[in-house]
């Protein structure tokens, strides 16, 4: 009887996690209006694929820059109307583009027939060729595709290279990473043999690094592959129209080889200038500061409900007890990162307006507040039955006894497993930068790609990340020695 | 004398582990009743069914007229008030001193006034001895100490009958004597008690009434001149002449 009251508040749950999906795409198109009405385009972009885009520090602000930026800038412009960028993972951009996060996506994309299932595109706005990336000392190695075997790729995840070379290079094996710069630092450390990258920004790290040579491997693409263009939600013809009106007039003019390409070039020279991790720290300072508005946001909200989750799961109301029971399973069972794209993507389908800090610390406080629920309910469990008897002896109502005999002595068994549930949390948090939260780890990729350094950046952010729990760590223990005392 | 509790056909099971089997019995107001007999006839679950700690399975529990096995928890709540209880192991509440401890149910659950909680306290903490230890936590105290304590806090409440459910047997035997003596003088003050207890010395002494307890029955009652010197059934004499 019990399991299946479970089993029956876990599928309600579920259902009522779902039920937003059925909303996703109730639209017929008034897409370009909308744009207009609220005056500002949305567009998304992975941010770390120069020269088409990628971030540069003007007078202390990260701004996006590259041949995109500039299409995107031109296109809202025509339109009349003020140009939001909003920065995330490629592989996220679609599904952003499908939930309606992003009116557009302008991120060196390729209307590959598959993503025309999903999506619909403008016209192509530039044509470059697939290249790869090679260490210069393999250059006598490495000529073209043929020259692999058993070799492993590198490739992003979810881009056409990633379809080519798992196609054509069948011999060799492809690692696949969300980010080009990791991918880059695969190269140089040896994990992968060659990235297959899009020629304009094989180019840019073959010039931004003198240990990296660019080749033309000549994969068999064929012309609807190649080049760029831009996406827009299924049956936004409105905004497909439009786009192609300003890709038309670039054409002409031939801004993009005159103007957006040079202009990037620039952009980048000045990049690697003043690469030293020193221009940089207000990067770092920003996500320190996101980094702990999160944590802390999400320890008060997710204490507050792990404390009614686990007082419902030790009444005897017994509804209230698998609700709580199915909750921690489910929440438990499940991966933050998923539980964190669920609440952007998902939920946010139904609030549009949802921002992605909002929605990372949501996550982040529904998932802590599973866990937390299991530490208090483990605190009260340990409390002798004595006690509560000898307060209810006394005349002491139920809610007496667990305010001034129970809670009390569980809170000081439990603070050391509540102090490791925070220390956790600053850790767990950086997952909230998939879906661009500029926290600490978000802030290491924008340095990464605006410095072309690596291993840098990550060395210290895990020292700041150390700094930042050690010294939390320091302060929990002052004030369990303190309670000690009492 | 006016009856204060009335028992009538107390039944308790465990499972299919039946502890206590028809129990009919009263208890006067000012009486001291001792409850012996060997270990598992029952004997502290009869206590705790007395006031509603264990919920019995069959029977009432009339307390001054109301019947505690079919009230609500508000109603319980109030009777508990008027009977005091003191534990085996204490069971003082480690995170209060000596003084919050005695104070915590009168503040809470009558809503005394600070400065009266604090008076009374103190007068009970005088009249076991420990008024000198008003501030310390109880894990500081002797077990002896402690159980004071306890007997203190379960005064607080000015309850109309104490249950003592083997208050010395987790003692040392040099404490032991500090106990009793706090709980004879609470007996001669006319308390209504109702001691389960292995202290044969202090139920000779003490008691107005022994009830023997085996199986789940009480087996034998009379005064303890009379239990003592001749019990009648073949159980209570086998049961003096191991202990005794």
């Amino acid at each position: 009887m019990k399991s299946k009251k479970i089993w029956i508040a876990l599928v309600i749950l579920i259902m009522m996690l779902l039920v937003p999906l059925g909303k996703v795409s109730a639209s017929n198109d008034g897409y370009l209006q909308k744009v207009k009405d609220k005056g500002t385009l949305v567009v998304g972009t992975s941010a770390d694929y120069p020269p088409y885009e990628f971030t540069v520090k003007q007078s202390g602000k990260t701004s996006y820059v590259g041949l995109d930026i500039e299409i995107a800038k031109k296109f809202a412009k025509d339109l009349g109307v003020k140009l939001e960028i909003k920065n995330m993972n490629f592989d996220s951009l679609l599904v952003a583009l499908e939930t309606h996060k992003v009116d557009a996506v302008i991120s060196g994309m390729n209307p590959t027939p598959e993503r025309q299932k999903s999506v619909d595109f403008s016209n192509v706005y530039y044509r470059g060729q697939q290249y790869m990336l090679i260490n210069k000392k393999d250059a006598a190695l490495y000529k073209n595709i043929h020259s692999f075997k058993n070799k492993t790729i590198g490739a992003q995840t979810g881009s056409l290279q990633y379809d080519l070379v798992k196609k054509q290079m069948k011999n060799n094996q492809v690692k696949g990473l969300a980010k080009l710069n990791d991918l880059v630092i695969a190269l140089e450390s040896g994990k992968v043999n060659a990235v297959a990258m899009e020629e304009a920004t094989a180019k840019a790290f073959a010039q931004n690094n003198s240990s990296l040579k660019v080749i033309n491997p000549e994969f068999n693409v064929n012309s609807s592959q190649t080049g760029s263009a831009m996406a827009f939600p299924k049956g936004a013809t409105s905004l497909v129209k439009a786009a192609d009106k300003t890709i038309a007039e670039i054409q002409k003019k031939n801004l993009i080889n005159k103007q957006y390409i040079p202009l990037a070039g620039k952009y980048m020279t000045n990049n690697s200038k003043k690469n030293s991790m020193w221009n940089y720290w207000t990067y770092f300072a920003k996500g320190i500061e996101y980094t702990l508005i999160i944590t802390v946001v999400s320890v008060f909200f997710g204490f507050i409900l792990g404390v009614i989750l686990a007082l419902l799961r030790l009444s005897k109301n017994k509804l209230g007890k698998a609700v709580a029971v199915a909750y921690i399973e489910f929440v438990r069972g499940t991966p933050l990162m998923v539980q964190v794209m669920f609440v952007y993507f998902g939920v946010g389908a139904v609030i549009q307006s949802l921002p992605a800090l909002l929605a990372g610390i949501i996550a982040v406080s529904l998932n802590s507040a599973a866990y937390v629920a299991e530490v208090i309910r483990s605190g009260i469990e340990s409390i002798p039955t004595g006690q509560t008897e000898a307060a209810r002896s006394l005349g002491l109502s139920q809610s007496l006894t667990y305010r001034y005999v129970v809670i009390p002595q569980a809170l000081k068994n439990i603070w050391p497993a509540l102090g490791n549930e925070f220390i956790t949390l600053i850790k767990e948090s950086s997952i909230v930068s998939i879906i661009g939260v500029g926290d600490l780890m978000y802030q290491m990729q924008l340095v990464q790609s605006a410095t072309y350094k690596g291993v840098i950046p990550i060395f210290i952010t895990m020292v700041i990340y150390f700094v930042m729990t050690f010294g939390l760590s320091k302060v929990l223990g002052y004030f369990e020695g303190r309670m000690k005392h009492a | 004398m006016p009856n204060m509790i009335e028992i009538k056909n107390l039944e308790k099971s465990f499972g299919d582990n039946q502890v206590l089997k028809n129990i009919t019995e009263v208890v006067k107001k000012g009486q001291v009743i001792c409850v012996i007999g060997p270990s598992g006839s029952g004997k502290s679950t009869f206590l705790r069914c007395l006031n509603v700690l264990e919920q019995p399975s069959a029977g009432q529990i009339i307390f001054e007229g109301q019947d505690l096995t079919n009230i609500s928890e508000i109603e319980l709540n109030k009777l508990r008030e008027r009977m005091g209880m003191v534990f085996q192991s204490f069971n003082l509440f480690p995170n209060m001193n000596v003084i919050d401890n005695v104070k915590l149910a009168p503040l809470k659950v009558k809503k005394t006034m600070e400065k009266e909680a604090i008076q009374k306290a103190g007068q009970l903490l005088e009249q076991v001895g420990l008024a000198d230890k008003a501030e310390q936590f109880p894990l500081s105290l002797s077990g002896g100490q402690q159980q004071r304590v306890a007997i203190a806090r379960a005064l607080a409440m000015n309850p109309e009958v104490m249950l003592f459910d083997e208050p010395t047997s987790a003692l040392d035997p040099e404490m032991v004597g500090e106990v009793l003596k706090v709980m004879q003088d609470l007996a001669e003050s006319g308390m209504t008690m109702i001691v389960v207890t292995h202290e044969m010395g202090f139920a000779k002494k003490v008691a107005d009434q022994i009830w023997f307890m085996d199986e789940g029955y009480i087996q034998e009652k009379g005064t303890p001149s009379e239990f003592f010197a001749n019990p009648k059934t073949s159980r209570a004499k086998e049961f003096l002449s191991k202990i005794l």
